[in-house]
């Protein structure tokens, strides 16, 4: 056993294909919404204790930092979306596991291809916030 | 050609931390081994370098380490397939997730332990039906892949989930596990399949595939996976 720095680090070393990085992402994207959920969660729980500091949590929102965080957070929850079904799919069809590459380089393009309207809406509303370009 | 063979060194008797030693072994030949380069190390330059090997040639499954970041047999690895041109660095460390007793040679003794908790043996006390149990073709091919394993460790020690978690039972014991569970002259597949359900069992496997990439043998290790998985989800082989 190695703990878990070792095995972050190692998981940047070790030469692992598709699936190394397909895991990783998984992870990561499983662990930034966590993170974005649990800061709605008690940001929303000011309402009933602390109704100033909501206020202030709403604002904080429209921020430029949330805006990306916003744009990072909807990839993340549609690769794990498809990601898992892609896991799923190769443990329920062991045979498939001759195409694992091909799948999983679906898995990633299906999801930028997924994710660009939505980037190019929200990324539109970003720079226009932003006031760039004349906007308000 | 030239080579400049890193190797990750650690004595505990004497360091108090790993470091990367460097030597440059001149006339290397495409075709030789990385095992080739460790034994000139060895026996030319520095004599206390320690690892472990014994075939020589792929069967024993004494000298998987990692090599270039990636787990192989040192004696399977060929010079020409890790450096190109005329000069070229070769790096090699021991495979992670086991402790290092010295330098490339880890405690293999939990590896072994996980292996033998999947009862790894053939298992069927009924008297065999006219001298002998008789399989099909189609039987015996059933769990082919999985008899070809030389318990290398080169498959565990690649795997994300084992790093994290040393009780993970990890993929070479699902192997041998696989090749005893459908076998079909065999009774103790649900055992087996108890065993392997638990916490540490096949769940922890994350559906990588650095096993496969690194099995030395070729055997298709996640597939063997996901059949043992699906047996589970299913309550049985058939
Ligand atoms: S499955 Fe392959 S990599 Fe794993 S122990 Fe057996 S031979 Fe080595
Ligand atoms: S020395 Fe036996 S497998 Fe390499």
């Amino acid at each position: 056993m190695s703990g878990l720095f070792t095995t972050v680090r190692e998981v940047f070393r070790y030469q692992g294909r598709e699936g190394q990085v397909a895991w990783m992402g998984h992870r990561a994207a499983a662990l930034g919404t966590v993170l974005f959920f649990m800061i709605h969660i008690i940001d929303t729980s000011f309402v009933y204790f602390w109704p100033e500091g909501y206020q202030h949590a709403i604002a904080l929102y429209r921020s430029p930092l949330f805006a990306v965080g916003e744009m990072v957070l909807i990839p993340a929850v549609i690769y794990h979306a498809i990601n898992g079904t892609r896991i799923w799919l190769m443990d329920w069809k062991p045979g498939l596991w001759k195409y694992q590459r091909q799948i999983t380089l679906a898995t990633f393009a299906l999801t930028v291809l997924l994710c660009a309207p939505v980037m190019i809406i929200m990324g539109g509303h970003f720079i226009e916030g932003l006031g760039l370009f004349g906007g308000q | 050609m030239k080579v400049t063979l890193r190797i990750r060194r650690f004595n505990p008797e004497h360091d108090a931390r790993p470091y990367w030693a460097e030597y440059i072994i001149k006339d290397v030949a495409p075709t030789d081994r990385v095992l080739d380069l460790l034994h000139h190390v060895k026996w030319y330059i520095d004599g206390t370098l320690a690892l472990r090997r014994s075939c020589a040639h792929g069967i024993c499954g004494s000298d998987a380490m990692r090599i270039n970041n990636l787990n192989q047999l040192a004696c399977k690895a060929l010079v020409k397939d890790l450096v190109k041109g005329d000069h070229g660095t070769i790096q090699v460390e021991p495979i992670l997730g086991l402790r290092v007793i010295k330098d490339l040679i880890v405690d293999m003794e939990p590896f072994f332990e996980h292996y033998r908790s999947v009862m790894p043996f053939f298992v069927n006390d009924n008297p065999p039906p006219d001298g002998e149990f008789l399989q099909t073709p189609e039987q015996r091919a059933r769990f082919d892949d999985t008899t070809k394993c030389i318990l290398c460790a080169a498959c565990t020690t690649s795997c994300p989930s084992f790093w994290a978690n040393g009780t993970y039972v990890g993929p070479a014991a699902i192997v041998q596990a696989h090749r005893f569970i459908f076998d079909s002259r065999d009774t103790a597949a649900q055992e087996r399949l108890a065993v392997l359900s638990q916490e540490d069992g096949v769940w922890r496997c994350r559906t990588i595939f650095n096993c496969t990439t690194a099995c030395p043998r070729d055997i298709e290790v996640t597939k063997a996976i996901a059949e043992v998985k699906n047996a589970i989800n299913r309550g049985g082989v058939d």
